[in-house]
């Protein structure tokens, strides 16, 4: 299950994230409990194998958008990284940032269960 | 109370939260919820659909700016396109410095950055922005003229003292604009023709503004317009714009617009006195068919003031007596010798500081402002009063004739004063003449006919003045009830040498004679225009030819001599 504590365990900054969320930390948590299901992790990590860094782009974009909004810190600061690289259209290889992303994911979609 | 707490007690403002990521949507949607009701879309689409939907509650959007289909950019351009949308104030939402400039000269009002601020920042925000908006939809609904779209008076003149602050150098003219009698252009045509001649009117005048001068136009009210603008060495080129513009959609060249120019203000006057002075001005040529375009000067200033003086002063001449009644005989000249017949009552204004005051001064002027009424009331009971002294005197009785004016006419109990009057100084209606202009008669026949047949009725007799001068019908003259025609004066001034102005008295003693009533002349000077008017029937003659108009000690020489 869940809790604002395994979050914090996590590296996430729950203090902000809860206070955006006007400190209801069950609002909070049933947000960040979508994260882990969302495509664009997908669809970011398709678009970077197919050399579409535009479509990345777009997609890094969002996901940091959404990211740092809930504060969950081990995920948005590598996709801070990847986000910007891509708008300078950087030739690189993003397999590592991404990796990271992905476990983060799954490290987090586990403590949602 | 309060109009904004107003609202919120009985209802929340509304707001649409547009962002495609689900989970922005429903965190920013949760903080805004705690104050306003809130409306979801996940891309532009959606949100232009929401928008048509809720435009008239809609307080506010909030709009992400990237989005996949239409973005908030394109949205944004949309809304300014749009005169009716174009109204809600827009916050973006961006992470991006160069999106924010961008957004805000697309008409964004304000921007919330991602990640977002902690939410009494963001409720800050919107709270300010629609306070913002909401007080510039006011402004915007009290500065404009609904139906013209120009600036309403009080804006305008705000906005010309803040133009003479910023542009102090400037050459200023202030301008007032009116229709000639507008109400019959609505009467005559229906309200809706009106407004038609009033919009154009103003259309034309801001075209004027912005091709040809710098300033501002409003619809001070009703008909009249005032503008404020750069010097024009000229008005006749607005003037021709204007006709033309009339004639072309309204295919008419009979609505006749009058302009009253205060050329480069005097920037010391008060800004509402200098649209009085072009006000001024533009009433000077009011009824004036062949000038439209008055330029207030220095001759249009001191006959202001003068005027001014004498309707301040004319209170005070009256109690102090320094109004004086004259009396100018008339003479019977049917005899072989011209008998003193009766006399006419006329006011004569010795001023303390100004002097003797021609009549011709001040009595249109109080006929304008109904004063008139003042100074008729007294001359009837000082003519009153004299022929009673008179009587007692000379034991005779003198007619006297004294002026009612228009506005008299419309006094409910008129023969009840007047026969007061009579009562008072003892002397019977057949010693009082009253002389009421024919152009009374053709304002309004039916009522007046009705009031001068009462006055007779109570024993008055009854002539009617300056005839030929108004436009009375021949239908109407057979019913009117008239004891004698007073001939317009300019008849007699050239009868003696021109044959139609004969021919005219000659007409007017045989209208007199159909009604079975005596003609006088007045204004008779010459001995050939006594003759004339003698052997074309004339009774009564009055004018200097016999004497000038007398003071009472002077005119009961006459008494003694007659």
């Amino acid at each position: 299950m869940l809790t604002i504590d395994a979050l914090k365990a996590f590296g996430a900054d729950t203090d902000d994230g809860v206070g955006r969320c006007f400190g209801n930390a069950d609002f909070y948590m049933n947000l960040v409990k979508t994260v882990p299901a969302e495509k664009k992790f997908d669809e970011l990590k398709s678009a970077l194998d197919a050399g579409d860094l535009d479509k990345a782009f777009e997609h890094a974009h969002a996901l940091k958008g959404v990211l740092t909004n809930l504060s969950l810190t081990p995920i948005s600061d590598p996709m801070i990284e990847i986000t910007e690289h891509l708008r300078s259209s950087k030739q690189m290889d993003y397999a590592p940032l991404v990796e990271t992303v992905m476990e983060k994911r799954e490290e987090l979609r586990k403590m949602c269960e | 109370m309060d109009r904004r707490l107003k609202y919120s007690e009985h209802s929340k403002k509304l707001i649409l939260v547009v962002d495609d990521e689900s989970i922005n949507r429903q965190m920013l949607g949760y903080i805004v919820s705690s104050e306003y009701e809130v409306v979801y879309a996940e891309n532009g689409v959606d949100a232009l659909e929401k928008i048509h939907t809720f435009h008239d509650t809609l307080s506010m959007i909030l709009l992400d700016l990237l989005m996949p289909g239409m973005d908030g950019f394109e949205l944004l351009e949309i809304l300014k396109s749009d005169e009716s949308l174009r109204q809600i104030p827009v916050i973006v939402l961006t992470s991006e410095k160069a999106a924010e400039v961008k957004s805000l000269k697309l008409g964004a009002a304000d921007f919330i950055t991602k990640p977002y601020d902690m939410p009494e920042v963001i409720l800050a925000r919107i709270g300010r922005i629609i306070e913002l908006a909401e007080d510039r939809m006011i402004i915007r609904h009290t500065e404009r003229d609904e139906l013209t779209g120009l600036y309403t008076k009080d804006y305008f003149m705000e906005y010309c003292a803040e133009l003479d602050q910023y542009y102090p150098d400037w050459e200023m003219d202030a301008v007032a604009v009116d229709i000639e009698h507008f109400h019959l252009v609505n009467e005559l045509h229906g309200r809706y023709y009106g407004d038609r001649v009033l919009s154009l009117l103003a259309d034309t005048l801001r075209e004027v503004l912005s091709s040809d001068a710098d300033g501002y136009v409003c619809r001070y009210e009703a008909d009249m317009f005032y503008m404020y603008c750069t010097h024009m060495e000229s008005y006749e080129k607005m003037e021709q714009r204007i006709a033309e513009a009339l004639k072309d959609m309204l295919h008419t060249d009979r609505i006749r617009v009058r302009y009253g120019v205060y050329p480069k203000v005097d920037r010391s006057v008060e800004m509402a006195q200098r649209f009085d002075r072009a006000k001024l001005a533009c009433n000077r040529i009011r009824n004036n068919f062949m000038q439209s375009i008055a330029y207030y000067d220095t001759e249009i200033h001191d006959a202001s003031i003068f005027e001014e003086k004498l309707i301040q002063d004319i209170r005070g001449g009256l109690e102090r007596g320094d109004l004086i009644v004259y009396y100018q005989p008339k003479y019977n000249v049917q005899g072989d010798k011209p008998v003193l017949a009766s006399a006419e009552a006329l006011i004569r204004w010795k001023h303390p500081e100004l002097g003797m005051i021609s009549p011709g001064a001040f009595i249109p002027l109080f006929e304008k402002n109904g004063l008139i009424q003042l100074l008729d009331h007294y001359v009837w009971e000082k003519a009153a009063e004299q022929i009673h002294e008179w009587k007692m005197k000379y034991g005779r009785s003198v007619q006297v004739s004294v002026n009612v004016s228009r506005i008299d006419l419309y006094e409910p109990k008129l023969e009840n004063r007047l026969l007061g009057i009579l009562d008072k100084y003892m002397i019977e209606p057949s010693d009082y003449l009253l002389e009421v202009t024919e152009s009374a008669y053709a304002e309004d026949s039916g009522q007046l006919i009705d009031v001068v047949s009462r006055l007779r009725s109570c024993g008055f007799r009854v002539e009617m003045d300056d005839f030929g001068s108004g436009y009375s019908s021949l239908n109407m003259l057979t019913a009117l009830p008239i004891d004698a025609l007073k001939m317009d004066m300019k008849f007699v001034r050239h009868v003696h040498e021109d044959v139609k102005s004969q021919r005219m008295i000659e007409l007017v003693i045989e209208i007199a004679d159909y009604l079975s009533v005596p003609v006088v002349a007045e204004g008779v000077e010459e001995e050939e225009q006594v003759q004339i008017l003698k052997d074309a029937g004339c009774q009564i003659i009055q004018g200097y030819y016999f004497s000038r108009p007398l003071p009472p000690e002077e005119f009961e020489k006459l008494l003694q001599g007659s």
